[in-house]
């Protein structure tokens, strides 16, 4: 189990470092990113298997007892994450193959990738908040440099902003972390989490959840916050920013499901309501930036940021049918948003374009993909029986136990707008006729290759949807585990609190 | 039931299988399918009055959340489902022959078939969340169909606002279905119509007015009935089916469904009747004046949809039956009409109802089947339509309900006239195509709906009996006696039935001064809902837009603008509130060296703020530094000064060698923009130095460090605490940190050497 | 001296903020490096303040001196410095290349990719 618990994150470094060993063979390289991502993804599940079956697992790296040493710790959530990026990194993995982009392939792509995935799965796992830290520069660090691999003009110009901001955020968690230590004098969650609980003052506290909430809200991409996003994730060459829309936002609403489940519960800080508040302002201003869009990974980009509000909505109300909705819109999220970006660029690489302007009749000349579109884009505007309906579902229910109405109308209300904005593209991209002169389409390169994953992502979709039952349990299960964190301090201290 | 339903379901998505195997011949062995769920049904029906009058089954699916596959079958969703499959079989056959040598058929019919499930799913469900799936699903296969001929922009924005106001309506009915379970404390229907406390339940009147805007967006209710006409831009045989006699009646059954709950509320009498009347009389008069058979048709519908509405909405047992039977008879003339005027239009090509006549000669048959249906719609004896006009005169509530009622009948004989008599009779008119008779496929249906619509009405006790009673029943929710009787002798109701008649003459006769007469209704309907929901759509993207270009403004200082200003609202705003301010009594002394240090940061901050000069700034960058570093010598933290100096001196080398490639300083911001900027870093400065000298004082948990102070030497073996923390107690740090420093490090390489699409081109 | 630090960390982070609203490329660079110090500087200072002693244990001794800083902080910080460092360099890279190929270091003519 310990080896299983540290493969997530020692795994992709192997992968990373092999790679840049073999920094001049590209087909070795793209062998072992299918290959190690194919792997890792099975570890993991059998890591999520074992934590479903024994419960919380933890590691005591160097063997130094917790909380003085840092502490690696899989819950459900966490375990549940780990597989998410697993699986985003084996489907990107494949996708990367597909496209075959040569010229960033032999500029350190595979490993840039293996790392980003060490680092979000570090994020996942690492009990310590300080590590945490560690992990998102990481994941950052790598991010930037895939984000900006390859100097086109777009790409340098969403990069100043993206990194900018981005920046600025792990100032801010730094700033939060140096406070935290200052006050609380550890690092260690499970630890911060028992003396947190054993304290009166908490106006400090409260301080410093706002400033994690600013933290992590910057790279979750929450309003007014979240601005970096829309600008730089269109950018990119297609599979790196299906990956960004996969993965980055998500560690940072994980990020905030643990802190604010775990240590500033709202007992303690009285922040919920306010995340609430930046729920619906989420959604909304997201929705409506997407609304105002005419490109198709623009318009995306946006619904990553609406799809954001309603995650944080479930950690704003705070009961555990509230939280496994956020976690089932979790898993949903980033299976159906990584899926979108990797079909608009399919598209993008057979039209060149991803202007709906210049883009029509797909439905004629791509049947299949216009398939495999409509079963993610109708799953994100929760059109039952899909995921994203029940995603949708559960968080009104959590809604209407505590009777939120303001909540359920917005999050109603988005998901209409993102039915039209699916629809939007549907109808401009896929049924109306190919504009006169019709963009010109590129046959030097077959797209049959990246078709594999987007077929895998939209299996796992209807998986999702017509396995609501089970899946709902795992979520269930681990917002059950996040609603009582005894059981996380126990594991990690082997005390009771 | 569900043998049915995955029959339906198998079949349909495994019809472009079929398609490859069959071809054009497909769709007519494709509906054996709903021919054989249909004689099921009535097998089912059959069996069924012997216990009880329901069915029910259900399957586990998630039990934590209460949820289970559960369906019911009782006379009312027995009704339903004969005509969905009834109906669907010749529907199917139809689009067979409709789309005869057109590749897109086997994906009409594909999709067709995808719809008659979900609606049978809606009909049959009994859990909310069951019945709002095959909803929704029953939206977005309507959207597909409405949106067929997808090259056609009209088709694609009726597609779009069929499903945008389906589908909002949708989320209302979810809103108020998840209220009214939770108030019920089950997600069953059969136990919440059943729920006699519910009633007194305070979200009670909310819930049932969140399910009624659901219901009336689907049945297209005022003002939500401009979609339907509009959706007329679907093939014939969709619009025959969903748009007159299936899904539309979707929110009508879901009203006769909730009958026994909803009555308790006044919303049903003071609104559902109301808005049912009001749906009824609008359809009618706009169907008036209308010149395209389908649009024509399709504005009766609306108003047909209103009078099963109005009728719910009044809540007595007449009225029920009344509404059955008008649903039934509707049901059967209106898709014969459709699929007559999809004949019409598939043979001569022509849809405007003045550019025909005389076709009686070219298809007989067709003919005949118009006929019958035409006869049932005014209401003629001995049908089904004559019938429900009949029980809809004697289920009346007051003069308004009545006279809007006879008003509709009169324009209900009009269009049967316009629709189903004039393009036959008359002089023979040349066409577009020639025309000739359609093949049995397309006629079979018309002439076995219209026929029955009239052996149904000639039978009418053996209709009472097995269809009617058990439909309304159902809707009452409790065992009534009813009967059903074609001729009840010359009473009121006859009267009005004779002057309904006789007012429909006149109105074919009087086109002019009748038209001229309803003029202002169908020109308030110019700046009607339809007009609403263009506009809300434009404002929607417009203000989008609008709100997009001033958050997603571009400016990068904007978006860090917004971020500090969020740190201050939230964590500011606390740290006013909240933290005590620890006063200066525990303050270490500061002595001379700590004084020169500091006065020489100030000058150093102030340098790099205020010099004009790039070389200054980075000295006074590295003038930071080093102070910072001396800082850590003097409070016992050398390899933190160390390393400090060291990526100082590595700090300013890199970038003074970059700067020699940029340009030098230029002042650009104005000065309101600096006093603003100067404003907000002295807010920040002040909240970080306060927040930095409260967090210093204002330990709540002494630190953990004791251990490695303790374990440095004993365990770890090193000397140097920091040291030790660095490589064995946090050695995952350091391990993240080493991979950020390659990263960069391998980040700045590439993009250096890397240029894809710029003056260089790529790399090895 | 906790109130001169506090002061110097508050005059670090308003500072480099300053600098980081202005539209020069530049001075955003050296923006970032003050909030890296500043940030710096406050874990070093929220963390506790000792004079003189640092956490190192002596020759033939097992423990360091009684009263000694925490090392802990100094170990956060030196990750953290050099964290901060591989992302300033690569960030000052990064806004070479975005003057190459863009020709100019105003960051208000950097807005092609937002609307």
């Amino acid at each position: 189990m310990n080896g299983l618990l540290i493969a997530p994150v020692l795994l992709p470094l192997l992968l990373g470092i092999l790679s840049l060993l073999l920094w001049h063979h590209v087909r070795a390289q793209r062998v072992i990113a299918v290959a190690g991502t194919g792997l890792l993804t099975l570890l993991s599940l059998r890591l999520l298997i074992g934590i479903y079956r024994h419960g919380i697992q933890v590691v005591h790296l160097g063997n130094w007892e917790a909380p003085f040493g840092i502490s690696l710790a899989a819950d459900l959530l966490g375990a549940i994450m780990v597989v998410l990026a697993s699986i985003t990194g084996f489907a990107i993995a494949l996708y990367s193959v597909g496209a075959n982009e040569r010229q960033r392939e032999c500029f350190g792509y595979y490993p840039l990738v293996h790392i980003l995935i060490m680092g979000v799965n570090g994020a996942f796992l690492t009990g310590d908040i300080f590590n945490l830290y560690v992990w998102f520069e990481v994941m950052l660090m790598s991010s930037f440099v895939l984000l900006a691999l390859g100097g086109e003009k777009p790409q340098i110009e969403g990069g100043v902003k993206y990194m900018a901001l981005n920046f600025f955020s792990s100032v801010i968690f730094l700033t939060a972390v140096g406070l935290l230590y200052g006050v609380m004098g550890t690092l260690n969650l499970a630890d911060l989490a028992v003396k947190v609980r054993g304290t009166e003052s908490t106006g400090m506290l409260v301080v410093i959840g706002c400033l994690f909430l600013a933290s992590f809200g910057i790279k979750a991409a929450i309003f007014p916050l979240f601005f970096w996003l829309p600008a730089s994730y269109h950018t990119p060459p297609p599979a790196v920013s299906g990956l960004f829309a996969g993965l980055l936002t998500k560690v940072g609403v994980y990020a905030m499901i643990r802190l604010f489940t775990l240590i500033f519960t709202p007992d303690l800080v009285h922040l919920h309501g306010l995340i609430l508040g930046l729920a619906a302002l989420t959604m909304v201003t997201g929705v409506l930036g997407a609304a105002a869009q005419f490109e198709f990974r623009r318009i995306l980009s946006f619904h990553i940021v609406s799809q954001i509000g309603y995650m944080i909505l479930g950690l704003g109300l705070f009961t555990p049918l509230a939280l496994a909705g956020s976690i089932f819109y979790l898993m949903h999220h980033i299976i159906v948003k990584t899926n979108l970006f990797l079909i608009a660029g399919i598209v993008h690489y057979r039209f060149g374009t991803g202007e709906l302007k210049s883009l029509g009749g797909l439905y004629k000349t791509a049947p299949w993909l216009s398939l495999l579109f409509l079963i993610p884009a109708l799953s994100l505007a929760g059109i039952p029986p899909l995921s994203g309906f029940f995603a949708k579902l559960l968080l009104v229910m959590a809604a209407v136990d505590i009777h939120a109405w303001g909540m359920i109308a917005t999050a109603l209300g988005v998901s209409l707008l993102t039915l039209y904005s699916m629809t939007k593209i549907w109808n401009e991209a896929f049924w109306k006729d190919a504009p006169t002169p019709p963009p010109p389409a590129r046959t030097d390169q077959s797209t049959i290759l990246m078709m594999i994953p987007v077929i895998l992502l939209a299996t796992i979709t209807v998986v999702i949807g017509f396995g609501a039952g089970p899946v709902f349990r795992l979520a269930l299960a681990a917002a059950n585990q996040l609603m009582n964190p005894s059981d996380y301090i126990h594991a990690v201290l082997g005390v009771s609190p | 039931m569900i043998g049915i339903l995955t029959l339906l379901l198998v079949g349909g998505f495994l019809t472009p299988l079929f398609y490859r195997r069959w071809g054009d011949r497909t769709a007519s062995r494709l509906a054996l399918l709903p021919a054989l769920s249909f004689l099921l049904l009535v097998g089912m029906g059959g069996s069924m009055s012997g216990q009880g009058g329901i069915h029910l089954i259900s399957l586990t699916w998630i039990p934590e959340l209460n949820f289970t596959l559960s369906f019911a079958l009782d006379g009312l969703s027995l009704l339903f489902a004969l005509l969905i499959t009834g109906i669907g079989a010749f529907v199917v056959w139809y689009s067979g022959a409709y789309f005869d040598g057109d590749p897109t058929g086997c994906r009409f019919v594909m999709v067709l078939m995808l719809f008659m499930a979900s609606m049978l799913g809606v009909v049959f469900a009994d859990h909310v969340i069951v019945l709002f799936i095959f909803w929704e699903l029953t939206s977005f296969t309507s959207f597909l169909l409405i949106g067929h001929n997808h090259r056609e922009e009209a088709a694609r924005k009726a597609a779009l606002q069929a499903l945008l106001v389906t589908g909002a309506g949708g989320l209302f009915l979810l809103a108020g279905l998840l209220i009214l379970a939770r108030a019920g404390g089950s997600y069953e229907l059969s136990s919440l119509i059943t729920n006699t406390s519910l009633p007194a339940h305070p979200l009670f009147n909310e819930a049932i007015a969140l399910i009624l805007v659901g219901a009336f967006t689907k049945s297209a209710q005022v003002p939500f009935h401009f979609w339907l006409p509009n959706a007329m831009q679907a093939p014939s045989p969709a619009s025959a089916y969903l748009h007159s006699s299936t899904m539309v009646k979707a929110g009508v059954y879901l009203l006769a469904r909730l009958h026994p709950l909803g009555v308790e509320s006044w919303l049903w009498s003071d609104v559902v009747a109301p808005i049912g009347a009001l749906t009824l009389f609008t359809g009618a008069v706009m169907a008036y004046g209308q010149v395209y058979l389908k649009r024509l048709l399709a504005y009766t519908t609306v108003s047909a949809l209103g009078g099963m509405t109005m009728l719910i909405g009044f809540g007595s047992p007449a009225a029920a039956k009344a509404a059955v039977v008008f649903l039934l008879a509707h049901a059967l003339y209106k898709a014969s009409l459709f699929l007559v005027a999809g004949i019409i239009d598939h043979e001569t090509g022509e849809k405007h109802i003045d550019r025909l006549g005389g076709l009686r000669t070219l298809m007989p048959w067709t003919a005949l089947g118009a006929g019958l249906a035409a006869v049932s719609m005014m209401g003629l004896p001995p049908t089904l339509g004559f019938l429900g006009k009949e029980l809809l005169y004697a289920a009346d509530r007051g003069l308004v309900y009545l006279s809007i009622s006879v008003l509709a009948g009169m324009f209900f004989v009009y269009v049967a006239y316009r629709t189903g008599v004039r393009p036959f009779v008359g002089l023979h008119r040349v066409t577009q195509k020639p025309g000739h008779e359609a093949p049995p496929a397309m006629w079979a249906g018309p002439m076995t709906l219209g026929g029955l619509s009239i052996l149904l009405a000639v039978f009418a006790s053996v209709t009472g009996k097995w269809i009617v009673a058990p439909a309304a029943q159902a809707v009452l929710g409790e065992p009534t006696a009813i009967k059903l009787v074609l001729w009840h002798g010359w009473n009121r109701e006859l009267m009005l039935s004779l002057l309904t008649l006789g007012l429909g003459v006149a109105a074919i006769l009087l086109v002019r001064p009748v038209s001229r007469l309803f003029s202002p209704v169908s020109r308030a309907a110019v700046i009607g809902p339809d007009a609403w929901y263009r506009a809300g759509l434009k404002g929607i993207q417009q203000g989008s837009v609008g709100l997009t270009r001033i958050l997603q403004s571009g400016y990068l200082r904007a978006y860090i603008d917004s971020i500090v200003l969020f740190i201050l609202l939230t964590a500011g705003w606390h740290f006013l509130g909240k933290v005590p301010f620890p006063g200066f009594a525990e303050l270490h002394a500061v002595d001379i060296n700590d004084l020169i240090l500091v006065s020489l940061l100030f000058v150093a901050i102030a340098g790099a703020l205020l010099s004009r000069s790039r070389m200054a700034a980075i000295a006074s960058l590295g003038v930071i530094g080093y102070g910072i570093a001396l800082i850590f010598v003097l409070y016992g933290a050398p390899d933190l000064a160390m390393t400090q100096m060291v990526i100082e001196t590595l700090t300013v080398i890199l970038l003074v060698l970059a700067f020699y490639h940029l340009p030098k300083f230029a002042l650009r911001s104005s000065r309101p923009a600096r006093i603003r900027d100067f404003a907000l870093a002295t807010a920040v400065a002040l909240f970080t130095g306060a927040m930095t000298y409260a967090a210093s004082f204002g330990e709540i948990a002494p630190p953990i460090s004791w251990f490695y102070s303790e374990n440095s030497w004993l365990n770890a073996y090193g000397k140097n605490v920091v040291n030790v923390i660095l490589v064995d107690f946090r050695a995952m740090d350091t391990l993240g940190e080493i991979t950020v420093l390659t990263v960069a490090a391998l980040g700045a390489m590439a993009l250096l050497k890397l240029r894809i699409g710029g003056q260089k081109g790529g790399g090895s | 001296m906790e109130l001169l630090m506090a002061i110097v960390v508050g005059l670090l982070y308003g500072g480099g903020l300053f600098l980081m609203q202005r539209r020069n490329l530049v001075k955003f660079i050296i923006g970032l490096a003050m909030l890296s110090h500043g940030a710096n500087l406050l874990i070093f200072t929220a963390g506790g303040l000792t004079r003189g002693a640092p956490p190192l244990i002596g020759e033939g001794e097992t423990l360091p001196p009684a009263l000694h800083a925490d090392p802990l902080p100094q170990a956060l910080i030196l990750t953290a410095i050099v964290i901060s460092f591989a992302v300033l360099a690569f960030a000052l890279v990064l806004f070479l290349r975005a003057y190459q190929t863009t020709g100019t270091d105003d960051l208000d003519d950097l807005r092609s990719t937002d609307t």
